[in-house]
Formats: C-alpha cells, structure tokens, sequence
C-alpha cells in the first residue's frame, strides 16, 4: 500500500510567510476580485442565461448534470439504430 | 494510508493497493444499490417523469459539496431550496476520512496514524470545492480538479508535507477508489443512445482523433513521455477531465503529466465553450449538426450542455447525447490503454515469448478490471427495465456520482502535495504539449464537423427532422 511521501522546504519562516501570502491571495481574488467581475456585462449575461437554463457547465460526467441528457421526443420516435431509408411512392 | 510494512513484523492481513481499491469500490456500490432499493418509492416506482433523475435515495442526505455562491463563501452552505448543506458536506468529508481508515486497516495498518492526515486531506478538499463552486468559477467550467491541485500545489511548494500528513491516503489511491466506484455510472447501453448518426460521429471520429495525436505526439512531434502524449490525446478526444484521470491511471501517467492535461483541457474548454455558439449561430449551420459538432469536441460535459443549450433545445439534447455516448466510451478506452501499455509500451522483449503475456498481466493495473466489472454489472441492471434504470440512475446521481466527487477531489489535493513546481517547469516551458492540445483539437474539430454535417446534415437528415 503506498503512501505519500514526507516532504521538507528550507526555511520554516519565509514557508510559512509564502503560504499566507498564497492565501491572502485567494481570499483577495475569491472575496473581492470575482464578486465583482460577476457583476460585468458579458459575464452575468453568461451566469444569467445559465442559471436561467438551470445548466451546470461544471459538471465532468452526464451524472452531475442537473438534469439527465433526455433524447428529445422526435429522436425516440422517428430515430431507429439502422434507419430504414423511405419507400419510394407508388 | 499506513505506509508499507516491511520486515519481520509484517502482518499477515495485507492487500494490494488495487485489491484494497475495488474491494471498497465493490463494497460501496453493492451498499448504495441496496439502500437505494429498500428506499425505492412504491408510488409509481417506473415513472421517469416523476423521477427524471431517478429513485430519490436515502444516501444523498449523507453526502453532498458546497453550493454555488456568488459574494460571500458562507452562501455555498445553503442550496437553491434555502436548506442549510453543512451535514451533508462534514459527512462528504466523513466519507473520505472513513475510506482512507478502511483502507488502512485492509492494507495491514494501523488506523489511528492515518486519522490526522486523512481529516485535513478531507477538510482541504472541502476548500478546493468552496473556490470551485465560486460563481464565476462554477459557470465558466472551471472544475474542481484544477482548484484542489493548486491547494495541494500551494501547501507542498511551501511549507511541505509533515510527516502526519504524509501518511494520509495517497491521491492515487482515492483516484483508483474513485475510478471504480465511478464504473457505477459508465453504461454501455448509452453507447447506442443516438443511433447510427451517433455511433458514426462519436465511435469513428474519438477513437481515429485519439490515436493520431497520440502517434503525432510520440513519433512525429518527439515528446519523450508516451503517457503525456496518451493522457492529453484522451482528455482532447473523449470527454475532458474524467477520460485524463481514467487514462492516466491505465497508462501509470506522472501527476504531473496529469495535472498538466487537465490544466490544457479546462482552459480550451472555456475558450470552446464561448466562442463556438456564436460561430455556429454566425455560420447559419444546421442546429442538429452544430449541437453534434458541439457534443463531440467540447471536452468537459457540463460545459457541452452549456453551449448546447444556448444555441436551443433540440441542439442542447443533441450536443449532450452525443457527448453522453463519449462519457460511455470511458470504460473501453480506459480498458484498451491498460492493455496496450502493459502489452507494448512496458515490455521487456528480451525474456522468452512464452512469458510475455505473463509479464504484461504482472504489469496490468487491476482495478481497472475492478472499474469493467462494476461497469458492465450496473449496465446489465440498468437495461433490466425502466424501474431498474430509474433505480441505477437514483444511486449514481444520488451518491456514488458525489463520493467518487469527494475521491477525486481529495486525490487531486494529495496530488498536489506532492508535485515540486521545479517538475512541472520542463513540461511547460516546452510548449509541446500546448502545440500537441491544439493541433489534436483542431483535427477532432475537422473531423466531426465533417461526420456531424455527413450523418446529421446529410445521410439520416430526413429521419431526424422534426
């Protein structure tokens, strides 16, 4: 069974003082700088239109969908696995 | 996960990672599928109108991530309906601090060790979903994996991973977990879901894309890692993240050949998501064929619906049916790599030839097997009848869709702990992969566009209009 394996950085000071930079970082992005381009034209036009449609773009697999792919009524009905091609009229 | 024992105090209790792997996989599945049916509704049980995403299942009150929020994190603790998600998100945690506790003790260690390190594995994957279920974040696709490699990245490129922490499950453990409980949701069935039109445009074109980037990246291009080559040509060809993780465990890719691919994929698929709508809408093309041309080039599968969707309906369902057929592929093309690398890309000719076929097996990652089973088994449940499929469609989108979630998204942070910034240097500074992404794209871009517009447009138009 593996495990992770422990890793060292040189000096715990300057670590420690990257680290909450990188976090001062995301809160500053996170709590301030994406709240407020959520509000610019193009962008809330997008999250609008897709919380209108109820989509979750996010999703990685059809299962996280919000709602499952349906086939639309006319593929059930007119689409077989080897189409027939039509009859010529008499 | 208690790291190996050696010596003469190893017990005599101890399974293989992969073995550990599909024995908690197995186990889950076979548990939720049970209590998804003693749960089943006896009110019109066959009903997909009443349940369009299946038998509601007791489980989904035990797991579920932070909610979309858009100003301040603390809304992602309240879903849609106003209903506070805090116990359901700790026991999403729960869940991976218990598979790795289980894991252990299935591997012949000791829990208590491992606790520490699987809770703050747990708490920092719970982070990684808050900075993905950010609005902005969430609506342009950019998923999770991303956000939980770079928390892991931030931690292990600073202050590093203590030794407490290092004995927590390894990310490619949960990934192994999560793969073959994520089996649950491949059913082959799907495969067949568009009929001809659908077979020709997703079965001929992804694998033909596949394996021409693959070969242009290895023989043409001279990238000098063939699992780089094969983990960004699937991520391009079938369906985004989810194809690179599969892949990337068949074909033993580095974490940081992985965290790359998917770095490429979640980028084009926001440029792709954007800018072929209007494109298609600017060209006049058929909605039908741009929906196909859309579900089988976009990578990641919400960012399909989302571009489907905002052409119209009938391009919507087309664009995610077609890209529902790829999702299905996963489990044949995981499967495929798995044998062509243990078979030919790993092997020593210069053993006798007898033992060839011995040597490849000895190098087959198992729980890929583990992954088919359970994949085929759910597939055969699901076409029993309508009642089986809204019971198998209940457990998946109710559970094991979001434990396997929690996995992978654990499994990224442990990835990211343990990937130096100095190693992922070379792979960037390169461009080659970059240049491997776009030319494989464009290709796939072609090809569907040609087989959409011939089997949509053309051959099968007159069957498929409305």
């Amino acid at each position: 069974m593996t495990a992770m394996s422990p890793r060292t950085t040189t000096g715990a000071g300057p670590a420690a003082a990257w680290l909450v930079a990188g976090l001062a970082a995301i809160g500053f992005v996170w709590c301030g700088l994406l709240p407020r381009l959520l509000r610019y034209g193009p962008v809330k036009r997008h999250v609008d239109l897709m919380e209108q449609l109820d989509v979750n773009p996010a999703a990685m697999y059809y299962t996280e969908l919000d709602r499952l792919p349906l086939r639309p009524e006319w593929i059930t009905r007119r689409l077989t696995l080897w189409p027939t091609p039509p009859q010529p009229q008499r | 996960m208690a790291l190996p024992h050696s010596g003469p105090t190893r017990p005599r209790f101890q399974l293989h990672e992969d073995a550990v792997a599909m024995a908690i996989g197995f186990f889950i599945v076979a548990m939720a599928l049970a209590v998804t049916w003693l749960g089943r509704p006896h009110d019109d049980p066959t009903s997909r109108e009443k349940y369009p995403k299946g038998w509601p299942t007791p489980l989904a009150a035990t797991i579920d991530k932070p909610q979309t929020w858009a100003d301040s994190p603390t809304e992602a603790l309240v879903d849609k309906k106003g209903k506070s998600v805090v116990k359901a998100v700790v026991l999403g945690a729960g869940w991976v601090v218990l598979i790795g506790i289980a894991a252990t003790v299935l591997g012949g260690g000791s829990p208590l060790p491992v606790l520490p390190g699987a809770v703050t594995i747990a708490g920092l994957a719970c982070g990684a979903y808050f900075l993905s279920s950010q609005k902005l974040i969430h609506y342009y696709n950019l998923e999770y994996p991303l956000w939980a490699l770079a928390v892991g990245l931030l931690i292990g490129n600073t202050v590093g991973v203590p030794r407490w922490l290092a004995r927590a499950p390894s990310g490619e453990f949960l990934i192994k977990t999560g793969l073959v409980i994520f089996g649950a949701e491949v059913l082959f069935g799907r495969l067949l879901e568009l009929g001809l039109p659908g077979l020709m445009t997703s079965w001929l074109v992804t694998p033909v894309v596949l394996v021409t980037t693959y070969w242009f990246g290895v023989h043409v291009m001279r990238i000098p890692s063939r699992s780089l080559c094969m983990v960004i040509s699937a991520d391009m060809s079938v369906c985004g993240v989810s194809a690179a993780i599969a892949t990337a465990a068949a074909c033993r890719a580095k974490k940081e050949e992985l965290s790359l691919a998917i770095g490429l994929s979640l980028v084009f698929t926001v440029l792709m998501m954007v800018a072929m709508p209007p494109f298609i809408v600017w060209s006049d093309m058929d909605q039908i064929v741009g929906g196909a041309w859309l579900g089988g080039t976009i990578d990641a599968t919400g960012a399909v619906v989302a571009a489907g969707e905002s052409l119209g309906k009938e391009a919507g369902a087309v664009a995610a049916t077609v890209k529902m057929i790829q999702n299905s592929m996963i489990g044949i093309i995981a499967f495929a790599v798995a044998v062509y690398w243990a078979g030919w890309v790993e092997r020593d000719g210069s053993g006798p030839r007898a033992s060839l076929a011995a040597e490849a097996w000895s190098r087959f990652p198992r729980f890929i097997l583990g992954f088919l089973a359970i994949s085929l088994a759910v597939s055969w449940l699901f076409s029993m009848g309508p009642a089986e499929a809204l019971w198998v469609d209940g457990t998946t989108t109710g559970f094991t869709s979001r434990l396997r979630g929690w996995l992978f998204c654990a499994g990224f942070v442990c990835m990211g702990l343990q990937t130096n910034f100095r190693e992922l240097a070379p792979f960037l500074a390169s461009g080659r992969p970059l240049v491997l992404y776009v030319g494989g794209q464009a290709l796939n871009l072609l090809l569907t566009f040609l087989m959409a517009s011939l089997t949509f447009g053309w051959l099968f138009k007159k069957v498929i209009e409305p």
